[in-house]
């Protein structure tokens, strides 16, 4: 009898010591926090948001994400611009996107920002596909999710909870928006802009950029 | 204070404990019972969540496996299942929903169902459903317990749509959770215990210890009088003159107030 309540309290203190040791020694606890318990489960809820747009974690042959997105999704979503220099389109939706974010850059310039969007920080990067780097005209056909190949070319990428992990999600807007007035073509950046903030509100404590 | 009354408070105060990210607590501790992260209240995470994760598409993240099952191993070795019968927040909607159930197995039918041979072994479906659903599926497929969980269903799902009207539409397994879920109530409402009994992949993770916990429901067969009040009263409909350290038992106490002997006892050991 004395032996068996011996053998129970050593197991009860070797299971004490793992839990001891994993508080201390490992991030068992703040994962569970970041990745679960903060993060809005959708697989839990059988739900996914009711979006505008179709956002996708998929990108082109399932290549990874740049670098200069994933760092930059730790402080809010990313929007990517992308441009040329001989582009009906691009002239139309240029000032509108400088209108929106309030920022002021040359359609040649290479331009990044860090842009405040509803009280929320955006990575805008500006990608003139004429005058840019390899490095950010790679991400062009990575992220032209209908195939399309045309300019001007919007991505926003956010985050998502797919299966317990989340991760970039992203849609890309083309041309001029399918609508007729500027007015339109900011609301509707306006709204998926608005969308992606709610979606990265609700992913961004389970997200780690390695 | 009687027992029961006592377990039912304690059963109050843990439901406020495992919803008091209400307030705004959010911790990183695994619940060592059946609730789910997703209900907007929640404080901490299911253990299934958590264990899900760990072998997800062939992936071995070893802290979510450890992690969860030191949790409800050192509840499991500390009470055993007392944790189903005193502290799991869907215990105490099923004691809620006992008093149908109760009705129901009086029924003619409903008592030839309860006591036939099949009954006892469908019992293990609880531990089939942790192996294939918890870690098999997650493991090899990517189909996880939770895209169908009732429970996540009552605590997550229709509270979020009525606290965010028109912000989520149904996902392609919602079809498949609804009918779940509508089963489930069925269950609860005819079987006293039902989800405790035959389904719940965290029932199956504690009933192990039974065998081992400190704590335990003990018989004094000397004492028994074969009255069988104790097996009547039993929620877990188990045969509590012949058990000895049941994996069905939840320590709800029922049969030690029930006994006219006083033969069945709480014990430590």
């Amino acid at each position: 009898m004395k032996k068996t309540i011996a053998i129970k309290i050593v197991a009860l203190l070797a299971v004490s010591f793992v839990l001891v040791g994993l508080f201390v020694s490992t991030s068992a606890y703040e994962e569970t926090k970041a990745r679960i318990v903060e993060v809005l489960c959708l697989s839990c809820i059988k739900l996914e948001p009711k979006t505008s747009q179709e956002f996708t974690f998929d990108t082109e042959d399932n290549a990874s994400h740049p670098y200069y997105v994933t760092e930059n999704l730790t402080k809010g979503p990313v929007f990517l611009h992308y441009s040329e220099d001989v582009c009906a389109g691009c002239e139309v939706m240029f000032p509108i996107v400088k209108q929106l974010f309030n920022i002021e850059f040359g359609k040649q310039d290479m331009f990044s920002d860090t842009v405040t969007f509803g009280n929320t920080n955006i990575t805008y990067i500006y990608i003139n596909l004429d005058h840019t780097t390899d490095a950010l005209e790679e991400s062009f056909p990575l992220y032209d999710k209908d195939d399309v190949g045309g300019l001007p070319m919007f991505t926003i990428v956010t985050l998502g909870y797919d299966h317990g992990i989340v991760r970039p999600y992203y849609t890309t807007l083309y041309g001029t928006l399918n609508v007729p007035t500027d007015e339109q073509r900011a609301s509707v950046l306006q709204e998926i802009l608005t969308e992606s903030l709610e979606l990265y509100s609700q992913n961004g404590a389970g997200y780690h950029s390695h | 204070m009687k027992l029961q009354l006592k377990r039912l408070y304690f059963q109050i105060i843990l439901f406020f404990s495992a919803n008091l990210g209400a307030l705004g607590l959010k911790t990183g501790f695994c619940y060592p019972f059946f609730y789910c992260q997703a209900c907007p209240a929640a404080t901490s995470a299911c253990p299934l969540r958590a264990l899900e994760n760990s072998v997800y598409k062939q992936s071995l993240e070893w802290r979510f496996l450890v992690y969860p099952l030191a949790i409800i191993g050192f509840f499991g070795i500390t009470t055993g299942r007392a944790i189903c019968g005193w502290a799991c927040p869907i215990g105490l909607l099923q004691r809620g929903t006992g008093k149908v159930a109760r009705k129901v197995r009086s029924h003619p039918i409903a008592q030839r169902l309860g006591a036939h041979r099949a009954e006892k072994y469908l019992r293990y479906t609880k531990y089939v459903m942790l192996i294939v659903f918890v870690f098999l599926t997650s493991f090899l497929i990517g189909f996880i317990f939770t895209d169908i969980c009732p429970v996540g269903m009552l605590v997550g799902t229709f509270p979020i749509m009525i606290l965010n009207p028109g912000k989520f539409v149904p996902n392609y397994f919602f079809p498949i959770a609804l009918v779940i879920f509508i089963l489930f109530l069925v269950l609860i409402f005819t079987i006293e215990r039902g989800w405790c009994r035959y389904f719940c992949p965290v029932g199956a993770l504690l009933a192990p210890f039974n065998k081992v916990s400190l704590l335990e429901v003990s018989v004094e067969s000397k004492q028994c009088i074969h009255c069988n009040i104790c097996s009547n009263v039993c929620p877990m409909g188990i045969d509590v003159p012949n058990m000895h350290r049941d994996l069905e038992c939840i320590m709800c106490g029922k049969c030690v107030n029930s006994c006219p002997q006083s033969g069945i006892k709480f014990k430590r050991s």
